[in-house]
Parts: structure tokens; C-alpha cells; sequence
């Protein structure tokens, strides 16, 4: 404690002078609902329970949860859901990239077309999609028809297909952002090894195994940890599209969350799913940041 | 070293400050206000000479975006211009407005003095207090207010143990929309049991012409949990016992899940996607030829801006089970005032104005739906609007409860929504079905 108080006084005061707005700001926005909610989720606190009563549980909202079969489900759809949409985006993003990297107008030109699904809010594309997939309505089951599929209950209504259809519209949205991602390490990539490779005789394919995916390596861990913590929180698009269904289909972690907490208002479980949450999302992040230090040094 | 120090510094004193902030902002263990009403002595020290008593108070009503929006804002400027009071309107959708709400009225922080109140909130808000008991005003007011003439099943929206949580302003009918023309050409009366509305919706299913016999809710959530309920009072069940506790899972009710499926078999594919707003479509572009709904859509059919079927619709009384007794589902809004509101006198001003007989008939003319016997069985408005009388038959024998009204109505409603689709896509039995949202609500209200 001696040394914390002696500490402060060395710094320097104009600096916490300029430094207060911030810190003022954290503190409000970040840090003091981090703290709430790690307080709140050890009380049993309904939020529309008249007497307003807060009973202290201790762990017990975490016991709960990790005993609870709809958070089970929800995290097992979660993982199929990241496991699905980073896994495709990474190929596809990877793909688009190898194919529009040339500096050709035309190349540019269809690069910052392909940046758009990214500037859609994703509640937007989750109702655009919405109604695209509707069986009795929308376009899409409209020519499948034609081409004679069967679709049932429609891509969104048929259990074994709704999980798919709502990583297909993940897909649409975020696999710009890997692309740009990937083109900025083509574009960084050294020309020596594949001078070299060339004089070797190394065809393209040979090149590409042995040289672009190895050196995009970081690259590819970058783009696999964004992604990994974005999905892992995904809400819009599943509210959007089908909010959790048909059944618990699609019910994800933070789509779970948010129903006990907005529609039940039961905050300190909901607190504590969103504590759980966090800390996966935060070894994420740590990861990630610990690669980003290690690809400059 | 240095450097070292000051980082150190720089956290400590952010967790000093992160430590003062959650001290300072814990929040005080708040007892709900009581919301006994002062309205009785605020009235008395009005000017109540005064013509305008009110001009320039401004309140915010904060209004769910059912068809009757168009109402308030073709009548909020009338409003305006005779009492100086503005409103300003704030359109919210179901599940915003809900949450809107309840953060409102958690928080204490009295941003909207004015909100349209589902049937189906009305335990909810009595229990906790939201909205004020209207029951003062009521009394105080009797004479202006007429009010035998309000359908006594109307009171349902916003009655609550005796006290009036809210105040009825827009009652809805469960009715039988069916298509005339098609019923004409197979020389078919509309149905009157659930029996023949299953049998018809059989008959008029022609998937090949992409026709379906009827069109249901099923998507998970809010819609298919009603419709669902809708069917359970249409069976004669209910899914609470007669102490008023959920019973969900009867062998009734599972029956009745079961019939709900069958129709399903008769309806668009994609009805077990449908939210109200799909269901809707799939009636007015003419895909199917029967739908139960709220009548206060009815209007709407005759306007070809939104509807391919205009003059081939008729509604008619909702089948019930045969051999029931016929009650008809019955819900729609009532219209309260924030308990932490501090215009409360203007707002009721407000209410007393939009629900008095003379505007009641404006208020019908521009998409709003009725609570009074004399708008239905006004002769100019039974002939604009020649379904009137089946509305009035519906709202006589209406049943505003077959949604429970009680506090714990939204748990009930959520783990149906779930459970009730996936039995619909075929993820369970009904049985399992049920047992699993009596599980689910069981274990909530714990």
C-alpha cells in the first residue's frame, strides 16, 4: 500500500490532468458495469419483482447456469455457430482475397463492393435475409422451388437447416472484413521466396501450399481470433432471423442471455451467464492481443 | 523504473475510482413507490374555472404500432388545439415498447406520462405498480365519463382486482376471417366449430395451386404462444387451474396442442415461421382461405394499397369447440398513466377526451377499435363498417382472460413461444412439449 501511495505521487500531475476526462469516461462506461454486473450476479434480483428484494446466492446463479440444460444448449449451439461461421468465413475470405488481389480497376472496383454487406447494421441484414428466406414469400425458396428442391417449412423453419441458413447470413456480412483482412498480408508478403520458388520450378499451387500459407500464418490467427470473439457474442442476426428458433435451434449463449435478462428481467442470472460469457471472450482476447505484440516484434 | 511506477499509478487509481463509482452509484434498496394516487388534491387546487388548465404541459405517450397509431396522430393535434396540452407521440414495436416500458418504470425515471398497455400486461403493472390506479379520476369524474356505456368486457384491459391499472382504449375481437368467394364456390358456410374449421381447412387446402386452407402463427416467441392460447380457450381449457396456478400440461391442453399441429397441416409451409405481420400477408395477397385474428384488422382488407382481396373477405364468430358454450378471445389495449408521471391530471385529460363517446366514432375512422356499445351499435359506423354487429356479438361474450393477466403472464407466454414451436417443427411430442414449459415456468416463479 506504502509503495501504491508513494507511486502516485510520482507521477506526475498534469498528466492525471489530461488523463481525467478518460478515465472518467472507462470508469462510467466500461468499469462500472463490469463491476454492477459481477455484483449483482451473485444475488437472486428480478428486476420486476415488486418488493425489489436482492437475496444473496454466492455462486449459486453460476452453479445454476453450468447445471442448466438451456445454457448447455445454447453453448453447444454457440460453439456450432462459431465453429461454423469462422471456419467458412476464413476459407471464403481467404478466397476472395487470392482471387481480387490484383491492382486492376475492375479488382478495385469490385474489392469496395464487396465491402458493403460489412456496412450494414447486422439487424438490417438479419431482416433483409428474413424475408429473402421466407418459403412463402422470399426470392430464394421462390427459384429453389423452380429448380424443384423441397423446402418444407423453409430454410429458417426446418430445424436442419436453420443453423445453416443463419451462418450463411454471418457468412454474407463478415467475410469482407477477413478479405481485407488477408489482402493486407498478401500485399506484405516478401517477393524473394517466390523468386526463389520460381527458379526452383514450383507451380502455383506448390507456391501457394508452401509459401503464402505458411508466411499468412499470423495473418490467418488474427483474422481467427476476430472472428472467433465476434461470434462467440453473435445477437442481431439470430433476434433478426429467428430469434432462437424453431425450438432452441438456433438459441445461442448471448441470445439466451438477453431472454432471461430483457424478458424475464431476472439481471442476476443474466449477469452471470454474461460473467461466463466474458470470460471466454476475454481468453480470446487476450490471445489475440498476444499474438498481435508478438507479429511486431 | 519510472516508467514502471507510473503505470502502476495509473491502475490504482482506476480501481480508486472504479471502487468510489460503484459506492457512490450501489443503488438504494428502493421500496416501489406507493402509488396511492394524489390525484384527488392536485384537481382541487386546479384553476378549474380556467378554460385551458392544462395548455402548455407536455406529456409523452408512448403507443404500441398497431393499426390505431394512425388514429393518434390524426386526433393528438385535434387534441392540442382544444386544451393547449402537447403530445408527443412515441411509436414503439411490441418488444421495444415493452422494454422501454419497464426500464421506464424501473429506473423511476418518468420519461413517458402516457403508454398504451397490452391486455395481457396488466397483472404485471397492478402488482408492481407501474401505471396509477385510475379509480380516483374515475370517481371524481363519473359524470362525464359515461361509463355504462363501456363493454364490460373491455375493462378487462386495465382492470385489475378491483382497481383500474389502466384505462380501456382499444378492444380487439378474436374473429374468423374467411374468404367469401371461395366458400361461395364450394357452396360452404363459414364454419362455426373448431370441428369444421379443421375440416374445411382441409377441404380448401390445395398446395398445388400454393392455397392453404388456413393461416396460423407459429413462429417462435410472443405469436405462436397466443395463437396457441387463442385455440386452448376455444377448446374450453385453459392453461392455469381453477386456483389460478399454471397448468399447462393437462391432458386437455396436450390434446388441444395436438389439434393445432393437424392444422398446421393446412397451412403455408412456412406458417410455423409466421409472426403476426406474415400471417397477415399471407391473408391479404390471397394464399389462404381462412384466418383467425384481431378484428381490428378487418378494415384494412378493403384497402387495395395493402390487400389483393378487397371485397372477398367477411369476418364471422370465432369456432368454438362444439357443444361450448361460445366465449370469444378477447384482448387489445388499454391506455395508462406513469405512476412517476408528474402531469398526471393532464394525461387523464387526455384519456377522458380520446375515450368519450363523440370522439370514440373519429377515433374508429381512422383505424382506432372500439370499447363502447354505442360506437358498435352506432348506425352510421354499422354502416361503414357493415361486420359491426358480429364484433358486438364477440365483445358481449368475450373472454379478455384467456391469456392469463397475471404478473407472471410474460414467463408463461416465453416458455410456450419455445416450446410450442418445437413441437410445431417436430423437434418434440406435445406432451413433452407442455411438460417442458410447466417445467420451465415452475421452476421461474420459484
Amino acid at each position: 500500500m506504502k509503495r501504491l501511495v508513494q507511486a502516485l505521487r510520482n507521477v506526475e500531475r498534469h498528466y492525471l490532468l489530461l488523463l481525467a476526462p478518460l478515465l472518467v469516461f472507462v470508469v462510467a462506461i466500461a468499469i462500472y458495469p463490469l463491476l454492477f454486473s459481477v455484483s449483482i450476479s451473485f444475488f437472486k434480483y428480478r428486476l420486476t419483482d415488486p418488493t425489489q428484494t436482492k437475496t444473496f446466492l454466492g455462486l449459486a446463479n453460476y452453479i445454476t447456469a453450468f447445471q442448466d440444460e438451456q445454457v448447455r444448449k445454447a453453448l453447444a449451439n454457440t460453439l456450432v455457430f462459431v465453429f461454423g461461421t469462422v471456419t467458412t468465413e476464413l476459407t471464403v475470405g481467404l478466397g476472395l482475397a487470392l482471387l481480387l488481389s490484383a491492382e486492376t480497376r475492375l479488382m478495385q472496383f469490385i474489392r469496395s463492393w464487396l465491402l458493403m454487406p460489412m456496412a450494414i447494421p447486422p439487424l438490417v441484414v438479419g431482416l433483409v435475409w428474413r424475408s429473402l428466406y421466407n418459403v412463402d414469400f422470399g426470392v430464394i425458396p421462390y427459384y429453389l422451388k423452380l429448380l424443384g428442391f423441397d423446402l418444407g417449412r423453409g430454410p429458417l423453419g426446418e430445424s436442419a437447416t436453420a443453423m445453416a441458413a443463419v451462418i450463411l447470413v454471418d457468412l454474407w456480412e463478415w467475410s469482407p472484413l477477413l478479405m481485407v483482412i488477408f489482402l493486407a498480408g498478401l500485399k506484405s508478403l516478401p517477393s524473394e521466396p517466390y523468386e526463389a520458388a520460381r527458379v526452383d520450378g514450383a507451380n502455383r499451387w506448390q507456391r501457394f501450399i508452401h509459401i503464402t500459407l505458411p508466411l499468412l500464418q499470423p495473418v490467418f490467427l488474427v483474422g481467427l481470433l476476430l472472428r472467433t470473439m465476434q461470434s462467440f457474442k453473435v445477437f442481431d442476426i439470430i433476434y433478426a432471423t429467428t430469434a432462437g428458433g424453431p425450438g432452441t435451434t438456433t438459441t445461442v449463449l448471448n441470445y439466451h442471455i438477453y431472454t432471461v435478462g430483457m424478458t424475464f428481467f431476472n439481471m442476476g442470472y443474466a449477469a452471470a451467464l454474461a460473467n461466463i460469457l466474458l470470460v471466454v471472450v476475454a481468453i480470446l482476447s487476450i490471445l489475440y492481443v498476444m499474438v498481435l505484440e508478438q507479429r511486431q516484434l | 523504473m519510472h516508467r514502471k511506477s507510473s503505470r502502476l499509478a495509473f491502475l490504482a487509481l482506476l480501481m480508486i475510482l472504479a471502487l468510489l463509482a460503484t459506492q457512490c452509484a450501489a443503488p438504494p434498496a428502493q421500496q416501489p413507490a406507493a402509488p396511492a394516487a394524489p390525484a384527488g388534491e392536485e384537481a382541487s387546487q386546479a384553476p378549474a374555472a380556467a378554460e385551458k388548465p392544462f395548455a402548455g404541459t407536455e406529456l409523452v405517450l408512448a403507443s404500441m404500432t398497431d393499426q390505431y397509431v394512425a388514429a393518434f396522430q390524426y386526433l393528438i393535434p385535434l387534441f392540442e388545439e382544444e386544451t393547449g396540452i402537447k403530445v408527443t407521440l412515441d411509436p414503439l414495436g411490441y418488444v421495444d415498447l415493452y422494454q422501454k416500458l419497464t426500464a421506464d418504470f424501473v429506473g423511476h425515471t418518468g420519461n413517458y406520462d402516457l403508454m398504451t398497455v397490452d391486455i395481457v400486461w396488466t397483472g404485471e403493472y397492478a402488482a408492481n405498480g407501474y401505471t396509477l390506479p385510475l379509480d380516483d379520476f374515475m370517481e371524481r369524474d363519473k359524470d362525464q365519463l359515461a361509463l355504462d356505456d363501456i363493454m364490460p368486457v373491455s375493462w378487462t384491459l386495465g382492470e385489475w382486482e378491483g382497481k383500474h391499472w389502466a384505462y380501456p382504449l382499444a378492444g380487439y375481437a378474436n374473429v374468423l376471417n374467411y374468404r367469401k368467394d371461395v366458400f361461395a364456390e364450394k357452396g360452404l358456410e363459414p364454419p362455426k366449430t373448431q370441428e369444421q374449421l379443421l375440416e374445411y381447412a382441409k377441404m380448401l387446402n390445395d398446395p398445388e395451386n400454393d392455397f392453404y386452407g388456413i393461416a396460423l402463427l407459429g413462429a417462435k416467441g410472443p405469436a405462436v404462444a397466443q395463437d396457441y392460447m387463442v385455440f386452448v380457450q376455444q377448446h374450453g381449457s385453459s392453461i392455469l387451474d381453477e386456483n389460478g396456478k399454471p397448468a399447462i400440461n393437462t391432458p386437455k391442453n396436450v390434446e388441444i396442442l395436438e389439434f393445432f399441429g393437424k392444422l398446421f397441416d393446412y397451412a403455408p409451409p412456412g406458417a410455423t415461421d409466421y409472426w403476426w405481420d406474415q400471417r397477415e400477408t399471407a391473408f391479404r395477397s390471397g394464399k389462404v382461405a381462412m384466418m383467425e385474428g384481431w378484428s381490428i384488422a378487418r378494415a384494412g382488407y378493403e384497402n387495395p394499397e395493402i390487400s389483393s382481396v378487397v371485397g372477398k373477405v367477411d369476418i364471422a364468430l370465432a369456432p368454438v369447440a362444439e357443444g361450448m358454450e361460445p366465449k370469444y378471445g378477447f384482448g387489445g389495449w388499454g391506455i395508462g398513466i406513469n405512476a412517476d408521471s408528474e402531469n398526471a391530471e393532464a394525461a387523464w385529460e387526455f384519456i377522458k377526451w380520446l375515450t368519450s363517446p363523440e370522439i370514440q366514432k373519429e377515433w374508429i375512422r381512422h383505424d382506432g377499435a372500439p370499447i363502447r356499445r354505442s360506437t358498435l351499435e352506432d348506425p352510421e359506423l354499422n354502416q361503414e363498417y357493415p361486420w359491426f354487429p358480429v364484433l358486438l356479438e364477440s365483445f358481449e361474450k368475450g373472454d379478455g382472460d384467456y391469456r392469463p393477466r397475471i404478473p407472471e403472464y410474460s414467463i408463461i407466454q416465453d416458455a410456450l413461444g419455445t416450446t410450442v414451436n418445437a413441437y410445431l417443427v417436430g423437434e418434440m411430442t406435445a406432451q413433452e412439449a407442455l411438460d417442458q414449459a410447466q417445467a420451465q415456468v415452475e421452476a421461474a416463479l420459484k
